[in-house]
This record gives structure tokens, C-alpha cells and sequence, in this order.
């Protein structure tokens, strides 16, 4: 899928790069997307460690199995084979609270940790398993309480209430993230049946 | 009030987790540096894909078809209750944060925070994400290939969150 995207989005920019007279740009701008993707990684790879790191103390202490238990009546429902092995509510709930938080920079190392408990529980590898295609989604649906990140830039863009939107951004995120996990079980229960049944897939 | 208490609450859970290694009884920071390493083993992992990815959102970003589609689509976007200033933001926000946030604040900027499509813009930002990144790093993190429904999925979400949002917008504002 990933090959699919690069493909379509490099033969588009070329086209349209083409097209509009960017040509020239193109070029440079292959060499800086490379040396972005390292930037990017180094951003990211500090805050993997630091937060992977912070997780594992809390872990530790008992204060993720805490909140884990917490959110279990519902996470379960959502996660019923990891609920069923033991294993990976505790990061997906740490994963999910850091989101709801709008420590989005946390949530990004919780969440791949995660990602790597359930791929444990993955009997195919190389395919995504149902559980790990809803984490995805439901973190792609940014459900989030206080994005600061928008407040700050509405603030700087001159708004008379930069908080108005709040509501409004609360009720599409949770209907998002409500069809998010629908989806997500509708899909996952139409493609488990007949590979169930001993077809490959 | 709400941001600066927001602010200091990632300082504050360092803090607190700097307290449990001061004051804890057992070996709270190698137990951090034990969590920090398998980040590192995670972050090697992302490289491959991430240069991949980056060089081809630098490319569509370079090559202008943001503005060429925003102004082809604009007329059809109107008619369906889409404002039309809204297409290079929706068109950056699957694949690139960066991205998204330039031509968030370029809007904001060119129409006010406070109008529709500024109101509109605002709400798609802040319940949408970028769905193609998360799902290429979260993937390549655990070594996925095939993704199956995935991106279809987080895609179709999407769209509906942007129509939805601005529907919401319209009874919520106007």
C-alpha cells in the first residue's frame, strides 16, 4: 500500500510539476525531502526514547496498569483479542489518554509501543491485524480535548474567541471516532469469515 | 488560563515521573533508560519508510498541484457546501503536519479566523490528523506491509469529518 502512494504521489508532482512550470524545483525538492525525513527522525527518535522511556517508569510504578484498568470496560469491547491475551491494553490506553490530553508528541511513542504488543498477538506478520488497523484509525481521527496546538495559531491569527470552535471540534471528533471503530468492526468481521474458513487470504 | 495550564502539564508529568525516580524505591531510571532504548530500536526501524515518504511529500509540495487542484475543484467544492478556500488545506492534511499547519495559518490569515471558512477550517484541523503519515509509521514501526482496509477506512473518515464538520459549522455559527 505504502509503494502505492509513493508511486501515485510521485508520478502526479512530476506530472503537475511539469505542467505548471515547477520543474525546476522538483529536483531540489527530492534532495530535501531526504534530508528532511532525517530531520524528522532525529525530532522523532528523541521523543521515541524520552517518552518510551518515561512509559516504562510509569509501568513500573503501576500507574499505567491503574489507568488501564480504568478505561478497560471500554477498551476491551473495542480490543477483544488483546483483551483476551493480557497484553497491550495498558499501552493502548496510555497511547489514547496521551491524545486525549493533547500531548500529541507523547502519544506517538505509546502508540508504537502499542502497535509492537499487538503485532505480538499478529498470526500473519506481514499483514495488519484487525485490532492494530482500529488503533490506527481511531489515531488518525484525533480525538483529542484540548488541541493547543490550534488554540495557539487562532490566537495568533488575530480570533476574537479562539476557544469557540471547541464544541463543534468535540462533536466531530467524537462522531469520527465512533465511526472510526464501527468501520473498523464491520471491516474487520467481513474480512475475517472467509479466511476463517481456510482460504488463504 | 486553559492554555497555560495546558502548558504546564507536560513539564508537570516530567516532574512527577522525576519525583517517582527521587524519591521511589526501586530502579525507576533503569527502568527509563530500558523504555528509551527499545525507542531507539523503533526510531531505526521508521528511517526506510520515513525518507520514502518525505521525499515524495516534498515533491508534491514543490510541484504546485495543490494550487492547480484548489483551483479546478473550487467552483464544484462551493456547490456542495464545501467552502472553496478550504481544498489546499484538505489536500496537505493526509500527508504532512507541517504542510497542513502552513496552509492552515495562510487561510486563517487570508480570511479571517472568524469567518466561515475560517470557523470550518479550524474545526477540520482540530478533529482530523494526518492520516497517511500515522498509518506509514505506525505500520513500518512493526514491520506491516499489507494493510488491508486501512487507508480506505481512515480515508472515507476523513472525508466525512470534513463535510460534517462544515455542516456543523453552518448550524453551530450561523
Amino acid at each position: 500500500m505504502l509503494g502505492k502512494i509513493f508511486g501515485i504521489l510521485c508520478l502526479l508532482s512530476l506530472l503537475a510539476g511539469i505542467l505548471n512550470g515547477n520543474a525546476p524545483q522538483l529536483g531540489s525538492a527530492v534532495l530535501d525531502g531526504a534530508g528532511q525525513a532525517v530531520e524528522v527522525l532525529l525530532s522523532l527518535g528523541g521523543m521515541l526514547c524520552f517518552w518510551g522511556g518515561m512509559m516504562n517508569v510509569w509501568k513500573e510504578a503501576g500507574a499505567i496498569q491503574g489507568l488501564s484498568r480504568l478505561l478497560s470496560p471500554l477498551l476491551r469491547r473495542i480490543f477483544p483479542v488483546a483483551a483476551a491475551k493480557g497484553e497491550g491494553l495498558e499501552e493502548i490506553s496510555a497511547n489514547l489518554s496521551a491524545n486525549l490530553l493533547g500531548m500529541g508528541n507523547a502519544a506517538t511513542p505509546m502508540g508504537l509501543a502499542a502497535m509492537e504488543k499487538l503485532q505480538r498477538q499478529n498470526p500473519h506478520p506481514e499483514k495488519a491485524s484487525a485490532e492494530q488497523i482500529t488503533l490506527v484509525v481511531m489515531n488518525t481521527a484525533a480525538f483529542s480535548l484540548l488541541p493547543t496546538n490550534l488554540l495557539a495559531l487562532r490566537r495568533a491569527a488575530g480570533s476574537a474567541s479562539p476557544y469557540a470552535v471547541m464544541g463543534p471540534i468535540w462533536i466531530a471528533s467524537l462522531v469520527c471516532t465512533l465511526l472510526a471503530i464501527l468501520l473498523c468492526r464491520l471491516f474487520g468481521a467481513a474480512s475475517q469469515n472467509p479466511s476463517g474458513a481456510g482460504k488463504k487470504p | 488560563m486553559i492554555e497555560s495550564l495546558s502548558a504546564l502539564l507536560l513539564p508537570t508529568v516530567v516532574a512527577l515521573t522525576g519525583a517517582l525516580m527521587l524519591f521511589g524505591k526501586k530502579d525507576y531510571f533503569g527502568a527509563f533508560t530500558k523504555g528509551a532504548r527499545e525507542g531507539l530500536r523503533t526510531t531505526v526501524q521508521l528511517l526506510p519508510t520515513l525518507t520514502a515518504l518525505m521525499v515524495a511529500i516534498s515533491m508534491l509540495n514543490a510541484c504546485g498541484i495543490v494550487e492547480t487542484v484548489a483551483e479546478l475543484l473550487g467552483p464544484a467544492a462551493d456547490r456542495i457546501g464545501l467552502p472553496a478556500e478550504l481544498l489546499p488545506l484538505l489536500i496537505t492534511r493526509p500527508f504532512s503536519g507541517s504542510a497542513a499547519t502552513a496552509t492552515y495559518t495562510q487561510l486563517l490569515e487570508q480570511v479571517g479566523a472568524d469567518s466561515l471558512p475560517g470557523l470550518c477550517a479550524s474545526v477540520i484541523f482540530g478533529s482530523s490528523d494526518t492520516v497517511v503519515y500515522i498509518a506509514s509509521v505506525y505500520f513500518s514501526a512493526v514491520g506491516v506491509r499489507r494493510t488491508r482496509y486501512c487507508f480506505p477506512v481512515a480515508v472515507a473518515i476523513m472525508l466525512f469529518c470534513v463535510f460534517f464538520s462544515c455542516f456543523l459549522c453552518r448550524i453551530w455559527f450561523f
